[in-house]
């Protein structure tokens, strides 16, 4: 990376500091990284704050590589129309979610979204079939059968669709995060 | 919602075959068998009483007559339809929407009596100045103006200007009925912010609202529409502004297109849309947020603003809106004195200085990338387990720190000649060349340091007190807090709802980064789902009663046994112990006083493994069971040995007249330390080495060893809580405990990646986390406290050595001090003090009462708000099922529409004159209400 070239002005690093939960290494940090995914010639500061990285070279880092859910994750932070790119800031967004100071609200919002696959505002159970998928595995012998994925479902419902309408809404899912306390320290990714 | 009410009416002309007869009721509200109308007839405005009640049910009027949102519906709505249920024994025959009227306080005439007197004081006089509100016609024009962006935030407002008039927790009640039907969940939670805490989803939820959006949805609708009742349109949009998705998936069949296919297609895209992606996020959410956001201090804006949900760019457009405002008012106000700039001044130079210093720490913290390699391979509950041994080390950093500045180093000035010579045998036992270096409490003077050349003086006797008296008091505290945050952490809630299958789905840990460590957590959790699966299958069968009666006798003997080894291990400490003053007596030589601390740490390897060992017979229902069990034992083994220990060391070396009985103690504790260090690093090297060994190689079946969190997790316990103890008769101790810790680290983090594998069973760091805190403050810490206060206050120190030598106990020396004090005018506030808070019975009794009274307040206060919660859960399950019945309702409604589409106009015409009628209806009754 261009060593001369790759400092964030300070103003702009004061204001991602203000507007994430990443502290001023982290930024820089997540600004290398984002860099060395860029081609070679656009890997000056100006370059890198406007060119938006597909989601494919993303998913090559290595925090991300083998997430099952990396596609989702990328999904939801990327502000193309398309969603398909991300942009430096979408980025920042993305491991700021996932720092260590992110309070548990934002974190467990996002993490509905990265499980509500069809992104219609609440887990229903097809949601919930993708995501228990994710969990298990594409492998055969770690899938559940049809029957045991029927009765995963309704237990899940049970545990969580507080008001029984057959889809969990965020609220719920964030009634049930709040007794997972583990929650807080896995969702974590650290660059 | 008027599809609401016309889905009452055809269900009644479905299931009613008297149809006609209910037809009437509907339209002769005023008839005299009707209650409420009865009651109308006497008052006296009756005349005005049409027009003007109706249009208390439309809040804010001249906006709403003109545009589609339409505010006032809702009101007028559910108080109709819940009122012919309520009131027409022909519809009590739905079973489903009766229930709904059984809860605790049903608010239907109440909550309109809220309304109507509301908006009578807010704006009741133009209502009076409009004409022929009911008639069609104005709909029709409604039409044509479809997206009036004024009306749209102003019904928001006016709707939720009801709100304040619930005032109270226990108010809520008052919202479940009519209102909530239609889910406004939303501003529900807005206006109670305690009691599920949404960040501002609803923010986001309302962008649907937003002019542009709904205008389109509009046209498309009345494409779609051609020849339906216009009057239904804007109640249409008036839920889809209002309420969040789960009614525009609800609008769409309602609005009886005939195109079914598309208008779900519509729904499931618009909600792309519906998180903060849209490019144009939510005026009147934003609005309100800046509005909020002003009066904040800069810092709490910064936090509120970081906290949305919402990306960079928004929130830096929220941020600049803000500063923009800011500015404006603050040209406005009154210039700040010169005293706030300077407090500011030395705020923001204050916050600088400590971004600085915790960015300067940050940096050095260097196990961050070692525990990232750990998490990214074993996930979050190997990595509980170091950090909290990079906790203890830290901490114990810290103790070594204030030990060092306030005792070892002004000991260091004042010398004393060493002349034992080292043979290296003392870094095991401690004993030899080390008796006479500052490591131990005999070599500390009871002198004053005076500083030759200076005046100043040093009184050793107090520094030592004080500052051990100190660093336990702080130890205490934050103990204290840390296990108060974790437990506040995981027992938020009262209920226990579940055996956590949901919590296993949520919460994937993505901290694992490594593509193995992802499919064997994978696995791994597969397995457990099954096993969560099978369990909840296999909980409905009794197991029968001879199974039982077995399993209780296995438990039984395992626990028997178990105790009576741990009793067995005591005793043989406790022999060995005091036979060991002869055996040292008769063996001059140093190897012969780690007899003691090698048999202690035998004890502590090998039982540990020997109750494991009863896993094989012993089988619990619920597997967290198990590792609740074989904690307790081994805590209880450990501890006990300690405690037999304190005693050897209280009770026979405190009162043998040895010359310098707190050495030698420091010198047992010194040797354990060690022995357990050594037997440690042994354990990982040879143990899991060899293990794993045995497992890929011999015995395949075995496989490879898992890392045993528990037994890891209590090593490190009790090695702190004899550090504890250490720390009054060894002041130097933490920083041999820092060494060994800080080597323990590197050796278990090598041993875990070449030996290891995570656990299979999920497990709850966080929850375990809190049970060790709670483990080391317990038994442990508050153990060492009374082994020290017991030293103290009731043992007589050695006559010939350390900083207490010659006083009859060591608190003598505060007396001592306080005697001089007395003696000096200037210090009398301090004698004050000691006399009157901490020496004084009265004040601690005093003190014990407030606190015991405060705990019982808090106490009544958990268990109201247990009450509460209940009573909220079973409302939510309630709004849940009505919720449910609607929808049902307004798929049934939807086919039904697909018939009557069919239907000539004059029928939709009649149908409307009819919902037109009872328009009035409620309003009169509210009005009776109102008055």
């Amino acid at each position: 990376m261009g060593s001369s070239t790759s400092h964030l002005s300070k103003e702009l690093l004061t204001e991602y500091q203000e507007l994430t939960f990443l502290t001023k290494q982290e930024i820089l940090l997540a600004h290398k990284r984002f860099s060395d995914l860029l081609p070679q010639e656009s890997r000056n500061v100006e370059d890198s704050l406007r060119v938006r990285v597909s989601t494919e070279q993303i998913l090559t880092l290595p925090e991300l590589k083998a997430n099952p859910f990396r596609e989702r994750i990328c999904r939801v932070f990327s502000t193309a129309p398309e969603r398909d790119s991300l942009s430096f800031e979408d980025f920042l967004d993305l491991f700021s979610v996932f720092s260590d100071a992110a309070t548990p609200e934002i974190k467990s919002h996002y993490a509905f979204r990265i499980f509500d696959f069809d992104d219609d505002g609440t887990l229903n159970k097809e949601d919930l079939k993708q995501l228990v998928n994710c969990l298990t595995g594409e492998g055969q012998d770690t899938q559940l059968s049809t029957s045991e994925m029927k009765q995963l479902i309704e237990n899940i419902l049970e545990e969580s669709d507080i008001d029984r309408d057959g889809t969990i809404n965020l609220s719920e899912f964030q009634h049930v995060i709040s007794r997972s306390p583990d929650f807080t320290s896995s969702f974590k990714i650290v660059l | 919602m008027t599809a609401f009410y016309r889905n009452q009416e055809y269900e009644q002309e479905s299931d009613y075959p008297d149809f006609t007869n209910s037809r009437v009721n509907l339209d002769s509200l005023n008839s005299p068998d009707y209650p409420y109308s009865r009651n109308n007839s006497n008052n006296l405005k009756f005349k005005d009483n049409a027009k003007y009640s109706s249009t208390h049910n439309y809040p804010n009027c001249p906006d709403a007559l003109n545009s589609p949102d339409y505010p006032g519906a809702e009101d007028y709505l559910d108080n109709l339809g819940f009122r012919n249920h309520q009131e027409y024994p022909g519809s009590h025959t739905n079973t489903t929407f009766s229930r709904s009227q059984r809860t605790p306080d049903y608010p239907g005439p109440r909550n309109s009596s809220h309304h109507s007197r509301s908006k009578h004081s807010l704006d009741s006089f133009s209502f009076v100045m409009i004409p022929d509100y009911p008639g069609a016609k104005d709909y029709q024009d409604s039409r044509e103006d479809p997206d009036d962006p004024d009306s749209g935030s102003n019904a928001y407002r006016s709707s939720s200007k009801n709100y304040p008039h619930h005032p109270g927790s226990l108010g809520i009640p008052d919202h479940m009925g009519t209102k909530d039907y239609l889910g406004s969940r939303n501003r529900n939670n807005q206006n109670y912010p305690g009691s599920l805490g949404i960040p501002n989803y609803q923010g986001a939820e309302d962008n649907l609202g937003t002019p542009d959006n709904w205008g389109s949805a509009y046209k498309q609708n009345s494409q779609n529409n051609h020849d339906y009742s216009y009057s239904e349109n804007p109640e249409m949009g008036n839920k889809g502004h209002h309420s969040g998705l789960f009614h525009r998936t609800l609008g769409s069949p309602g609005r009886g297109n005939r195109d079914y296919p598309e208008s779900f297609q519509m729904t499931s895209r618009q909600p792309t849309s519906l998180y903060s992606m849209h490019p144009v996020p939510d005026r009147d959410g934003e609005e309100k947020l800046i509005a909020s956001l002003i009066n904040l201090p800069t810092r709490d804006r910064n936090k509120i603003i970081r906290n949305q949900p919402l990306t960079m760019q928004e929130k830096r457009k929220i941020k600049k809106k803000v500063n923009m405002e800011k500015q404006k008012s603050a040209n406005q106000s009154i210039q700040l004195n010169y005293c706030t700039q300077c407090l500011t001044a030395t705020a923001l130079h204050y916050r600088h200085f400590k971004s600085v210093t915790s960015e300067f720490f940050q940096s050095l913290d260097v196990w961050q990338r070692t525990l990232k390699i750990i998490g990214s391979k074993f996930g979050t509950s190997v990595l509980s387990y170091f950090s909290f041994l990079t906790w203890l080390l830290k901490f114990n950093i810290f103790s070594f720190i204030v030990n060092f500045s306030f005792i070892i180093i002004p000991q260091l000035t004042d010398p004393k000649p060493n002349n034992l010579s080292f043979t290296g045998l003392e870094l095991l036992t401690g004993a030899g060349s080390f008796q006479q270096t500052v490591l131990y409490y005999g070599f500390y003077t009871n002198s004053t340091i005076k500083h030759k050349g200076s005046n100043t003086s040093y009184n050793m006797q107090l520094a030592y007190i004080f500052t051990i008296g100190l660093y336990l008091v702080i130890c205490f505290f934050s103990l204290l807090y840390s296990m108060a945050c974790s437990f506040r952490n995981n027992f938020i809630n009262p209920h226990v709802y579940s055996r956590g299958t949901a919590k296993l789905v949520f919460s994937w840990d993505f901290t694992i980064t490594r593509e193995k460590a992802v499919k064997l957590k994978q696995r791994n959790l597969t397995t457990e789902l099954k096993e969560n699966l099978s369990e909840i299958r296999h909980e409905n069968v009794i197991t029968p009663l001879k199974q039982r009666l077995s399993r209780f006798c296995i438990h039984l003997a395992a626990w028997i046994v178990s105790t009576g080894v741990a009793i067995a291990c005591c005793a043989a400490v406790y022999f060995l112990a005091f036979n060991n003053m002869k055996f040292l007596r008769e063996h001059k030589n140093q190897a012969a006083t780690l007899l003691l601390p090698f048999l202690v740490c035998c004890f502590n390897l090998f039982v540990p493994l020997f109750y494991s060992s009863f896993g094989l017979v012993e089988k619990f229902e619920i597997p967290r069971h198990q590792v609740l069990v074989i904690i307790i034992r081994n805590i209880f083994l450990k501890i006990s040995i300690i405690g037999i220990l304190c005693y050897y060391w209280l009770n026979s070396i405190a009162v043998s007249h040895e010359e310098c009985w707190e050495t030698l103690i420091g010198q047992d504790i010194y040797r354990l330390l060690m022995m357990n260090f050594l037997f440690t690093l042994f354990d990982s090297i040879f143990g899991e080495f060899l293990r794993r060994i045995i497992g890929t190689k011999l015995i395949k079946s075995l496989g490879v060893p898992e890392f045993d969190i528990a037994r890891n997790v209590l090593e490190l316990i009790y090695t702190q809580t004899l550090l504890w103890i250490g720390i009054f008769f060894a002041p130097l101790l933490p920083f041999i405990h820092m060494i060994t810790l800080f080597i323990m680290l590197n050796v278990k983090r090598i041993s875990l990646m070449m030996n290891c594998l995570p656990p299979s069973k999920v497990w709850r760091a966080s929850q375990m986390m809190t049970l060790f805190i709670f483990l080391l403050f317990f038994p442990s810490f508050t153990g060492v406290l009374c082994v020290l206060a017991i030293t103290v206050w009731r043992l007589k120190p050695s006559a010939q050595c350390g900083p207490f030598q010659g006083l009859p106990s060591i608190i003598h020396a505060i007396y001592g001090w306080i005697e001089i004090l007395s003696n000096r005018p200037s210090y009398l506030w301090v004698v004050w003090i000691y006399r009157n808070l901490i020496g004084s019975v009265h004040f601690f009794f005093i003190l014990t009462l407030i606190v015991v009274i405060i705990t019982y307040l808090y106490w009544q206060i958990i268990e109201g708000r247990k009450i509460m919660i209940k009573l909220l859960h079973e409302q939510i399950i309630n709004e849940g099922k009505d919720k449910m019945f609607l929808v049902e309702k307004l798929l049934k409604l939807q086919e039904s529409q697909k018939k009557t589409n069919t239907f000539p106009l004059a029928q939709e015409r009649r149908e409307q004159e009819v919902s037109l009628n009872n328009g009035k209806s409620p309003g009169q009754k509210i009005r009776r209400h109102g008055f």
